[in-house]
This record gives C-alpha cells, sequence and structure tokens, in this order.
C-alpha cells in the first residue's frame, strides 16, 4: 500500500522535475535554435568550401580563446580570484615559447640559472627550522624583508656576470625582429656563445645561494600559517633539490652539446619540446604567483582585481624590457611549413609525405597549421582537461571545491595545495594557449588583452564557472568573429534592396559584445552556468 | 566588502564638521600664489594668467580635480553602493564627447550644453538600471563592460568621424573665452576646484542621508535590506543616476580643458584608473577618492617625467605593493589606525582616572 503510493508520488515528482528541467532549459534551447538557423543562414552567399573555411577558422579562433578561458574559469570557480593578468599570461607563454622555438642556445643559457635558484625554494622545510631557530623577538619584522632585500643585491652583483647568448635590442642586425625573420628564412646563424669572465664555479654558486636567500626570505613571510613538520629535511624535498641542482650543473656542462642536438632536429620534435617546455613555465608562474602573492589576499576579493591587473602591467613591461616593443613572427614548426613541390597537398598520404603547409579542401586552400592543427589541439586539451576533471580524484576535489570549498577543507583534505595545482593548471592553459597562437597571428605587446576580453565573453556566454560552458561560449565567439569577417569582404545582401551591408573591422568585438549582453540579460548565468 | 570602516559621523557644524577640508580648500586658494611667489613671479604676474610653473601646477591641479570627481563618482557606485561597474567610463566620456560635439558641431551655449549633458547622464544611468534588475556581481561587471565596449566601438566607428573624431580624438572644441584654460586658466581652476568641493559636500550628505544609508545597507546585505522593506532597486538606480551625473560633469570639464579628447576615456582602462584611484585612497571613503587621484596623478606623472620607458612597471609595482601592505587604502588605513590610537588614549586616561 504504502509502496504504490509512494511510487505514484515518484512518478510525479519525477513528471514534474522533467517538465521544470525542460521548462528551466527552454531559454538554452531557444538560444541554441536560434544560433542554429543564424549559422544556417550565414552560408547564404559564400560557396560552401568558403563556408566550411569560414567554420575551420572560427574553430582555430575558438581553440585558443579555449585554451585561455578554461584556465580563468577553472582559477575563478575554484579560487575566486578573477585572474585578470590571464591575458598577459598568454602572451609571456608566447613569447617563451618563441625563445625556446626560435633561439635555443639562449633558453639553454637560461636552464642552469634557474634550475640553481628555483632548488632553494625546495628545500622549504629546512627555511621554516631555521627561520624559527634564528629570528625571535624584534628581529620578525625586519629578518624577512632584509633577506630579501639580500637576495636582490646578491642578484643584482651575481647576474651580470653570468654570459647569456641572447639578442641586443638596440642593435638591428641581433634584434628579435631580425633573428626571427632568419628563421622564416631557415637563414638562421645562432651567435656563439660568450665566455665568463669570472670563474664560473663563483657564478654558479652565487646563484644559488641567492635563490636559498629568497626562498629563505619568502618561507619567513608565511612562517605562521603553516605547521612544522618534525624533520629538519624532508627527504622528499632534498631528492628533489639534488635533482634540480645535478640538471643545472650537468645542463652548465653539456651546454654545447645540448644546443647543438637541438638546433639539428627536426623542428616538429623541436616544436614539441618548446610547448612541453612553455607549458611546464607557465605552471611554475603560475604555481610561484599564486603561493606568494595570491595566498594573502583569499580574504580581500577585490584587492586580488587590483593585484592581478598591477601584475598585468608589471608582465607587459617585462616583456617589453626582455623582447622589445616591435611585432616579430615565430616560424611553423617543419611539419606545417612544406611549400615545394605537390603541395598544396590533395590528400591525408600527400600530405604527410610532403609535409605541406597547406591542403586542397573542395577547391580552396587550408592552412593545416591554423586551422587543423590549432583546433585539434584544442580538442586534445579539452577532453584531457574534462577527463582531470571527471575521472581522476584530483579533479573530484576540484569539482567539490567549485560547489563549496569550505566543505572540502573541513573534511580534511589540503585545498591550498589543491588551489596552487588549479592555478598553475590555468596559467599553464594560458601560455600553452600563447605558444600556439604564436606562429598563427605574431607576437606583440598587446595580443594578450585582446584575446582576454574575447575569453571574458566567451566565459560570460557560457557560464562564468562552467567547463563546458567555457568551450561552448569560446567556439561561439570564433564562430561569430570569423564569420563577421567574412561578411565584411562578401557584404550581406539586406533583403528587398541592391544594397550590400558590409560589416566594418570594429563590428568584430561588438557583435559578441552585444550577444554578449543579450545572453545575460536573458540568462544571468550564461547559456549552460548553473544558478546560484 | 564586510570589513570597511564605516563613514564617521562628527558634532558640530557644516564648518567644524568639514574643518580638514576647509583647511585643504584654503590651501588650494592660494596654491597658485604661493607657487608664483616661490618661482619669483609677481601676484599681478600670477593673476593674469602669465607662462610660467604656477600656470603648469594649476593645469596639472585641474587634471587631478577632474580625475578626483570621475573617481568620486565611482566610489559612490562601488564603494557605497557595491555595485561593481566596469562600464563608468561610458558615463565620462558621454559627457566629453556630447560636450565637445554641442559646442563645436552644434555652436550650443555652454549653460544649455552643460543641461543637455546631464540630461544625457540620467539616460545612460537609466540604461544601466534597466540591467539591474537582472543580473547580479560579476555578471552586471560583464554586462557594463559589454555595454561600455559597444560605446567606445561607436565612438570609434568611421561613420560618426565627422563628430567625434573616431580614432584621433575629438579636436577643436572652442571652450567659452571665459573659463578658456589658455588664457584665463586661475578662472578655469577656481571654477574646477569649487565644483569638486560642491560635489564633494553633497556626496558626504549623500551618504549620511537616509537614501544613502539605504545604499550602504544594499553594499553590506541587499537581501537583509530587502526584507527590512527597502526596494533596493530604487536606491541603486538613484546613486546611478547621480553618479553617472557627477561623471559626465567630470567628462565635461575634461572637454573644456583638454584641447584633444581621446577616445581611451571610453575605453576599459578608464575605469581601471577609476577602481585604481578608489582602491589606493580606499574603498567607501569619499576623502579617498580624492587623495587617491591626487597620489594616482602626481605618480604618474613624475614616473613618466624621470623614469621615461619603465613607468608603468614601477607604477604596477607600487599598485600590487599597496594591495600588499595597505590593504584599505591610504585613507582607509589611517581611519582605522586613528581610531585604535583614540581607544588606546582612552584607555590610558581611564587608567589615570581610576
Amino acid at each position: 500500500m504504502t509502496r504504490n503510493r509512494s511510487s505514484a508520488t515518484w512518478v510525479r515528482r519525477e513528471g514534474t522535475a522533467m517538465m521544470e528541467s525542460f521548462r528551466k532549459n527552454l531559454l538554452f534551447w531557444a538560444t541554441l535554435a536560434v544560433l542554429t538557423i543564424f549559422f544556417i543562414l550565414s552560408a547564404r552567399g559564400m560557396h560552401f568550401n568558403e563556408w566550411v573555411i569560414t567554420l575551420l577558422r572560427g574553430l582555430s579562433v575558438g581553440a585558443v580563446t579555449f585554451l585561455v578561458a578554461s584556465g580563468f574559469s577553472l582559477i575563478f570557480g575554484l579560487l575566486d580570484v578573477l585572474n585578470l593578468a590571464h591575458g598577459t599570461l598568454f602572451m609571456i607563454g608566447a613569447y617563451i615559447g618563441w625563445t625556446v622555438f626560435v633561439r635555443p642556445d639562449t633558453f639553454v643559457d637560461l636552464i642552469p640559472v634557474v634550475a640553481l635558484f628555483l632548488s632553494g625554494f625546495l628545500l622549504s622545510e629546512l627555511w621554516l627550522h631555521l627561520g624559527v631557530r634564528i629570528s625571535g623577538g624584534g628581529w620578525r619584522r625586519i629578518f624577512p624583508w632584509a633577506a630579501l632585500l639580500i637576495a636582490a643585491a646578491l642578484l643584482i652583483l651575481v647576474l651580470p656576470h653570468y654570459p647569456v647568448s641572447g639578442w641586443n635590442l638596440k642593435v638591428f642586425s641581433e634584434s628579435p625582429g631580425t633573428y626571427a625573420f632568419m628563421a622564416d628564412q631557415g637563414l638562421l646563424v645562432l651567435p656563439a656563445g660568450k665566455p665568463f669572465d669570472t670563474s664560473p664555479a663563483l657564478v654558479l654558486g652565487g646563484i644559488l645561494v641567492t635563490g636559498m636567500v629568497t626562498a629563505f626570505g619568502i618561507s619567513l613571510f608565511n612562517r605562521s600559517r603553516r605547521q612544522l613538520g618534525r624533520q629538519w629535511l624532508n627527504w622528499r624535498q632534498f631528492t628533489g633539490f639534488v635533482l634540480m641542482l645535478a640538471a643545472g650543473i650537468l645542463v652548465y656542462f653539456y651546454n654545447d652539446a645540448l644546443t647543438a642536438f637541438l638546433t639539428g632536429i627536426n623542428s616538429s620534435w623541436l616544436f614539441l619540446i618548446t610547448v612541453v617546455v612553455t607549458i611546464l613555465s607557465g605552471a611554475g608562474i603560475g604555481a610561484l604567483m599564486e603561493s606568494t602573492l595570491i595566498r594573502p589576499l583569499y580574504s580581500r576579493p577585490i584587492y586580488q582585481l587590483m593585484l592581478t591587473l598591477g601584475l598585468s602591467a608589471i608582465g607587459i613591461e617585462i616583456v617589453r624590457a626582455i623582447w622589445g616593443r616591435p611585432e616579430f613572427t615565430m616560424p611553423k614548426p617543419a611539419l606545417f611549413s612544406g611549400t615545394g613541390e605537390g603541395c598544396p597537398a590533395t590528400s591525408l598520404g600527400a600530405w604527410l609525405s610532403h609535409q605541406c603547409s597547406t591542403f586542397l579542401l573542395m577547391g580552396s586552400r587550408v592552412r593545416v597549421y591554423n586551422e587543423v592543427f590549432i583546433p585539434l589541439v584544442g580538442i586534445l586539451v579539452l577532453v584531457g582537461v574534462w577527463l582531470l576533471l571527471k575521472r581522476s580524484r584530483l579533479g573530484m576535489i576540484i569539482r567539490a571545491g567549485v560547489q563549496d570549498h569550505q566543505m572540502v577543507e573541513a573534511l580534511g583534505i589540503n585545498v591550498r595545495r589543491v588551489f596552487t595545482l588549479v592555478f598553475a593548471l590555468g596559467v599553464g592553459l594560458a601560455a600553452l594557449g600563447g605558444v600556439l597562437a604564436a606562429p598563427s597571428i605574431g607576437l606583440s605587446n598587446a595580443m594578450g588583452e585582446s584575446l582576454f576580453l574575447n575569453a571574458l565573453i566567451a566565459l560570460a556566454i557560457g557560464g562564468l564557472t562552467s567547463y563546458p560552458g567555457a568551450a561552448f561560449g569560446s567556439l561561439l565567439v570564433g564562430l561569430i568573429q570569423q564569420i563577421i569577417i567574412k561578411y565584411g569582404a562578401i557584404g550581406i545582401p539586406i533583403p528587398f534592396t541592391d544594397i550590400l551591408f558590409k560589416p566594418t573591422p570594429p563590428l568584430v568585438p561588438a557583435s559578441t559584445v552585444l550577444l554578449m549582453v543579450v545572453i545575460l540579460l536573458i540568462l544571468p548565468n550564461g547559456l549552460l552556468g548553473r544558478k546560484e | 566588502m564586510a570589513e570597511q570602516p564605516t563613514t564617521f559621523t562628527k558634532p558640530g557644524g557644516v564648518f567644524r564638521k568639514n574643518l580638514n577640508l576647509w583647511i585643504v580648500l584654503l590651501v588650494m586658494i592660494l596654491l597658485p600664489f604661493i607657487v608664483g611667489l616661490v618661482e619669483g613671479a609677481t601676484l599681478g604676474q600670477v593673476w593674469t594668467n602669465d607662462t610660467g610653473i604656477s600656470k603648469f601646477v594649476q593645469g596639472l591641479a585641474i587634471e587631478i580635480f577632474i580625475l578626483a570627481l570621475y573617481a568620486l563618482s565611482y566610489d559612490l557606485i562601488f564603494g557605497i553602493t557595491g555595485l561593481l561597474s566596469f562600464g563608468h567610463s561610458m558615463f565620462f566620456a558621454t559627457g566629453a564627447y556630447l560636450t565637445g560635439i554641442l559646442l563645436k558641431s552644434f555652436n550650443m551655449p555652454l549653460g544649455i550644453t552643460i543641461l543637455l549633458v546631464i540630461a544625457a547622464s540620467f539616460v545612460n544611468a537609466i540604461l544601466f538600471g534597466m540591467v539591474l534588475p537582472r543580473v547580479k556581481g560579476i555578471t552586471f561587471a560583464l554586462v557594463t563592460l559589454g555595454l561600455a565596449s559597444v560605446f567606445h566601438i561607436v565612438v570609434m566607428s568611421r561613420e560618426l568621424g565627422d563628430y567625434t573624431g573616431a580614432d584621433v580624438g575629438l579636436q577643436g572644441v572652442i571652450t567659452p573665452e571665459f573659463i578658456s584654460p589658455a588664457t584665463e586658466r586661475l578662472r578655469f581652476y577656481f571654477v574646477a576646484l569649487v565644483i569638486l568641493i560642491l560635489f564633494y559636500l553633497l556626496y558626504k550628505r549623500f551618504v549620511t542621508s537616509p537614501t544613502g544609508r539605504v545604499c550602504i545597507a544594499t553594499r553590506e546585505n541587499e537581501g537583509r535590506a530587502r526584507m527590512l522593506g527597502y526596494n533596493t532597486f530604487y536606491f541603486k538606480l538613484a546613486a546611478l543616476m547621480l553618479s553617472s551625473a557627477t561623471a559626465a560633469i567630470a567628462g565635461a570639464l575634461h572637454a573644456l580643458y583638454q584641447p584633444i579628447v581621446s577616445p581611451n576615456v571610453a575605453s576599459l582602462g578608464f575605469t581601471v584608473t577609476a577602481l585604481l584611484i578608489i582602491l589606493i585612497g580606499g574603498v567607501g571613503t569619499l576623502s579617498g577618492a580624492l587623495i587617491g587621484a591626487v597620489v594616482y596623478r602626481l605618480l604618474d606623472f613624475g614616473l613618466r617625467r624621470y623614469m621615461g620607458e619603465s613607468a608603468s612597471f614601477i607604477s604596477g609595482a607600487i599598485y600590487v605593493a599597496i594591495v600588499l601592505f595597505l590593504p584599505y587604502g591610504i585613507v582607509g588605513t589611517w581611519m582605522l589606525k586613528s581610531l585604535q590610537m583614540k581607544q588606546g588614549w582612552r584607555r590610558i586616561i581611564g587608567m589615570v582616572h581610576r
């Protein structure tokens, strides 16, 4: 009897729930339908192959936007931090990638410095214990500052003596632009390495000590927030330290051999190495940013805005100081740059054998790198991060943290470490976006801003903290922009007249912004965002 | 937003209440003459607007007044009412462009221009207000950002180039003779100063008025304010309208003072300027907007002059340092400290009396 009634209630309840969910999502389906109609309509006035290419271009822009937007949305969802420096980090990723790809010698020269400097940070447990021993009473406040000042002084003293075969912004024949141009033409000759002017051991030791003092100073700042372990030396940390040190010193000794190896291999492999290095350095920058600067500000959300804005300004200035203001290009890897006989390719086999930069699709050329490779990587990342979020323990913690991170903390999970990881992941994704976009759109000081605005619009359309929303929004933004650019060339026939309306370039961002405003007014949480 | 220091009410009339303000006002009135005397010019030369350091300082001060007025208006909706808007530059740019266009292309007299500018600013505020009931928090910020960037694009567009000057900026606005910044700069200086002080007093009055109190309540806890029976929408709209009108007047002053109205004043960057100014000064403290504007403009000017290209690197570092070490801005931190000091004194006095 009871069971019967309950099952009846169940049916009724389920039925109402279905209706309700349909009604709730009605607007979403309606928007989707309108957009589909819009895309089909947009094919009017174009040949089919033109339409396909426009869509592919949209996919490409969407993929790069997605790489930035997804990282931003992960960070915002879990940490509640609006990272306004995300566009700048995207740009920094592009510049780092350019350096590794075009100037492997500079990259190899820098490895020992970075490795030795960062190895000091791996001994944090030791610094914490040391800090407790040394600083007591009134010294507490002055000590970290003193340590940082000493570190800065050491850095200024030591670093100029370390020779890096880089570029010279003031000499045209040695500027990044010249190297980029020569690399594009395949005429790049790397300059000879510079010799040390003092004892190398002294310089390398100085860098190691500087890193240690810096790590010590920073550890003194957030000493009170951490529990001390029992042992002075954590074995895991110590192994990491020794490995890092050994790597740095080894690279120093085999510098020339490594450079020769990197310049000798096929540029497709070099590109792969570049991508990996860029992601790692982006993740490193992110982890450092989160653990030193953003962590003290979790209780003051508005100030994170100002902090990230300030960091963004600093980042742009650093890029200007190192790589200069003029724009330059990055060559495409060999796999996507063949132009000789047999190109443009007509089949997959032909493309593989000639490694063409373009192939023929229904009678028109498609650029392989821009319109096939970038979207493919975008989809790969989409699936990869999706699996990470849905199928791994870390992903479970992240998803739970997005819902309610205090609850997760109460369950005994070290959310802080997850915060750092997610921040590193987000910045790593942005850096990946940067290095992927660099060969297709080139490097400039302003590349971060416009893309960041795109990503923000994409997120607002898709739902700020929703991961599929980020993908959907980015896709939409990319497609609409490319379609409007296309119509800027061919014009839209206005019904019942002979006038062709040609959208001007400023209308491209305006169209997506307008779409965002309309969608947010209908659905305040975006298309796929959850209701608060 | 919960930890902001609330505004204090001191006993006494308008004069005793704002004693600091009157002192500052006196200093500002005397400033051009003092600078002139230090420079070695006579008072008469300052009075007749001879070129010199005094005139230059007046120009810098006028820019600071305009920025302060603009930041003040942003503080009203962000610091007092708690609406994070990324479209505030639109209010300012409307004032600037409308003033310029009406004066230049339509030859309107200044009075009617100002009236029209205020009317347009109300239209702007109502446009933002239409969005208000639908979206909240960061979504509101994004929608306002969207509206402002559409405005930016319209201003930049080539179709309206005859009026707005497209991406070059609006040039050739002839300021009426009696407050021309070239020949009558001292008068312009006093006009801007008086407008700033009047608006500052108006804002102080607004914040302590019942309407302002509800605005603060909306910032602290909107749900509770609604439950107490206030329709928060109208209060937010009131704050938006006042803020919009103020920003538009600041924009009008900008159009009158600057030879070119650059389209940058409609961009997101200019909203961020206002945000930075009130974060430097202290969010929710009205005097913070004024002090923040002074610090911001002088910092910008000094760095650009002495550092050249690396200026924005250093200013970025300074903003980061302010965020990390002056968490409530200059005025906010000062208020907290003085409160603590007062309590300390009271304790000491109590101990002695006992």
